[in-house]
């Protein structure tokens, strides 16, 4: 404490040059705060955009095999069939939540007294308004009684609602018709850019003819957490459907996969690059910062050789002094290492709050835990900074540091 | 028999870097417990180097040199500092008072290397302060102090670790001939509390002032 009220007082003494030098520090503190805001508002974006939230997923497409295997020719069409989706879920329990698909039907009109809208209708699975990332806003998503039932109910986007009934609120439980039949409206949901009209899969299914066969299987899959794991799951299931199937379990072209999960580590992967780039932009941005302390203690060494003198003679040990200056800098560092991580803090919140909602930057604000990872960089910085000239100090002898006016 | 405080024995000291300067050719000096010394000699005689060597602020080459029944030689940059601290207050002639520190503040210094508390050092830095007679200047900075005020204030300093010796280099040299005559008036008020004070000067009529004048002439005691 008493040091610190001795320290404080020299740096008055020295207002401007204090000032000066801290001007530096703020800076590079200042913009490595930004940096790292900038890169964690691009990481939010990307964890929250609904690819990230869905990653743990892996689409099953039709495709040809390109080998022969148990005695059929390659070149042959392999489809995936309805009854894969039970069969993926019981053989794999350990790696397979769900299995679901969705079809989409020619576009059709949907219409009522007051209006109608051309759509494509998507027969869908209940898990499909989680996959699609809508909101529902009124009544409900399609549940598991409309397909055991194959009831003829809609799910309308907000906007398509508001045509066919002139206010969106109110279009829950009225009929509106499609395909000659009469259709249950029993959800509006919101999206930023989906129009999709969502139906049963198994009513969608009886419009276009009940064959066995589906264009794709979305496989929910889950106890995954790294590449590993993600591989190990497509491998399984790629086993099971090579068994129904009769394929090479190695021919990659039978079945096109695409694994949503290994595909996201792998993205995630580059924004980990991307905040260790930050790290050492602002890294070597702050050690500007440093050099320019550690200059200008040189300089208040040279100058204040006298004082050292005095202070010498009168008792101080080398300790004292070295103590002295090493700790002057790690206060210049510190207290103005830390209004540039206020100021860099403020903008970041700024610039969270302008681009709200605007998709590219998700709260780009760093946390506690940063701002702690901070203060340490800063207190080495400090001590490095002040190191050099404190030692230098010392090395004056009392006699010659007295003689220096 | 009284106690003899400095003990210089065949003290020898030559400045290197150049042409070589044998600056001490061999001082020897006693000096008992309670004397008020001044040490004389012309620019260029040692005395000043006499003074940092006697000061534990610069070394010798050769002989012995005990202060306080302690040989001060070889020692450590910590060990001679706390020895300085300890038992030797000085004086200057330009003062050498921290420009941004007040009076009270330049005074407490010494105890603060020594781990003096905050309380403790003020409470015994005003006392020295109000015993120079500085009672109502305690906040004062140097700049806003007079000469003799300025030399008073680094007396207190001196005298605050209650050292066993007070070396003054020309106390007066920066005075006018009347601050002079106050200060030194000090200086054998203090002598007669039983102070040991060693003055170095030029002016003679500083060290008619003390009880002992040593003469340095050419390296030499004469």
């Amino acid at each position: 404490m008493d040091l610190l009220r001795e320290i404080l007082q020299t740096l008055r003494n020295n207002r401007l040059r204090t000032f000066l030098t801290g001007i530096a520090v703020a800076w590079g503190i200042f913009m490595l705060i930004i940096l790292l805001g900038m890169a964690r508002g691009v990481l939010n974006s990307f964890e929250n955009n609904n690819w990230a939230k869905t990653s743990n997923n892996i689409s099953v497409y039709q495709g040809v095999t390109s080998r022969a295997y148990k005695g059929f020719r390659e070149g042959r069409g392999i489809k995936p069939e309805m009854a894969d989706m039970e069969i993926l879920e019981q053989k794999n329990p350990q790696h397979v939540e769900k299995v679901t698909t969705y079809s989409s039907l020619n576009n059709t009109n949907f219409s009522t007294s007051k209006d109608y809208i051309t759509v494509s209708p998507k027969g869908v699975y209940p898990a499909q308004g989680k996959r699609d990332d809508i909101k529902i806003k009124y009544g409900r998503f399609i549940n598991e009684a409309d397909l055991n039932y194959k009831r003829k109910v809609i799910i309308l986007e907000e906007s398509n609602a508001k045509a066919l009934f002139g206010d969106a609120s109110s279009a829950v439980g009225k009929r509106i018709k499609g395909y000659d039949l009469s259709w249950l409206v029993v959800g509006v949901y919101q999206h930023d850019w989906r129009t999709d009209v969502y139906v049963p899969f198994t009513t969608a299914k009886q419009l276009t003819g009940n064959d066995p066969y589906t264009w794709n299987m979305a496989v929910e899959i889950k106890n995954v957490s790294t590449m590993e794991d993600g591989e190990k799951a497509e491998k399984e299931i790629r086993s099971t459907l090579s068994n129904r199937h009769d394929f090479d379990p190695e021919d990659q072209s039978a079945l096109y996969f695409y694994n949503q999960f290994t595909n996201y580590l792998k993205s995630r992967s580059i924004f980990n690059i991307l905040n260790i780039s930050v790290w050492i932009i602002g890294i070597f941005t702050l050690l500007s910062g440093i050099v320019g302390v550690s200059n200008i203690m040189f300089v208040s060494v040279r100058e204040r050789t006298h004082e050292i003198g005095v202070r010498r003679a009168i008792g101080a040990k080398p300790r004292h002094i070295l103590l002295q200056i090493i700790t002057e800098s790690v206060v210049i560092t510190t207290l103005f290492g830390y209004i540039g991580v206020v100021l860099g803090m403020i903008v970041t919140q700024l610039i969270a709050y302008l681009t709200a909602d605007k998709g590219f930057l998700e709260n780009p604000t760093v946390s506690l835990e940063i701002a702690a990872e901070v203060t340490v960089v800063l207190i080495i910085s400090g001590l490095l900074a002040g190191y050099f000239p404190a030692r230098k100090a010392t090395k004056v002898k009392p006699v010659e540091a007295l003689r220096d006016e | 028999m009284s106690e003899i405080i400095i003990d210089l024995k065949d003290i020898n000291k030559t400045y290197t870097g150049g042409v070589p300067l044998h600056v001490l050719k061999g001082i020897d000096l006693q000096i008992e417990k309670g004397e008020l010394v001044s040490i004389m000699g012309a620019s260029g005689s040692g005395k000043s180097t006499l003074l940092n060597i006697l000061g534990i602020l610069d070394t010798y080459d050769s002989g012995e040199y005990r202060l306080d029944g302690v040989l001060i030689k070889d020692l450590t940059e910590n060990h001679a500092a706390e020895l300085r601290n300890k038992k030797i207050g000085f004086v200057f002639q330009s003062f050498n008072l921290i420009n941004y520190k007040d009076a009270l503040e330049n005074v407490a210094l010494p105890l603060f290397y020594q781990g003096v508390s905050r309380r403790k050092r003020n409470a015994l830095a005003m006392e020295q302060l109000e015993r120079l007679g500085l009672g109502d200047r305690f906040h004062h900075l140097p700049g806003e102090l007079s000469g003799g005020q300025k030399q008073r204030v680094a007396i207190a300093r001196s005298l605050i670790t209650q050292p066993s010796l007070i070396l003054a280099d020309e106390p007066t040299g920066a005075l006018d001939s009347q601050t002079s005559k106050e200060v030194m008036q000090v200086f054998r008020d203090l002598n007669k509390e039983g102070m040991t004070i060693v003055i170095v000067t030029h002016d003679p009529e500083v060290a008619a002032a003390t009880d002992r004048v040593i003469k340095i002439e050419d390296g030499l005691v004469v």
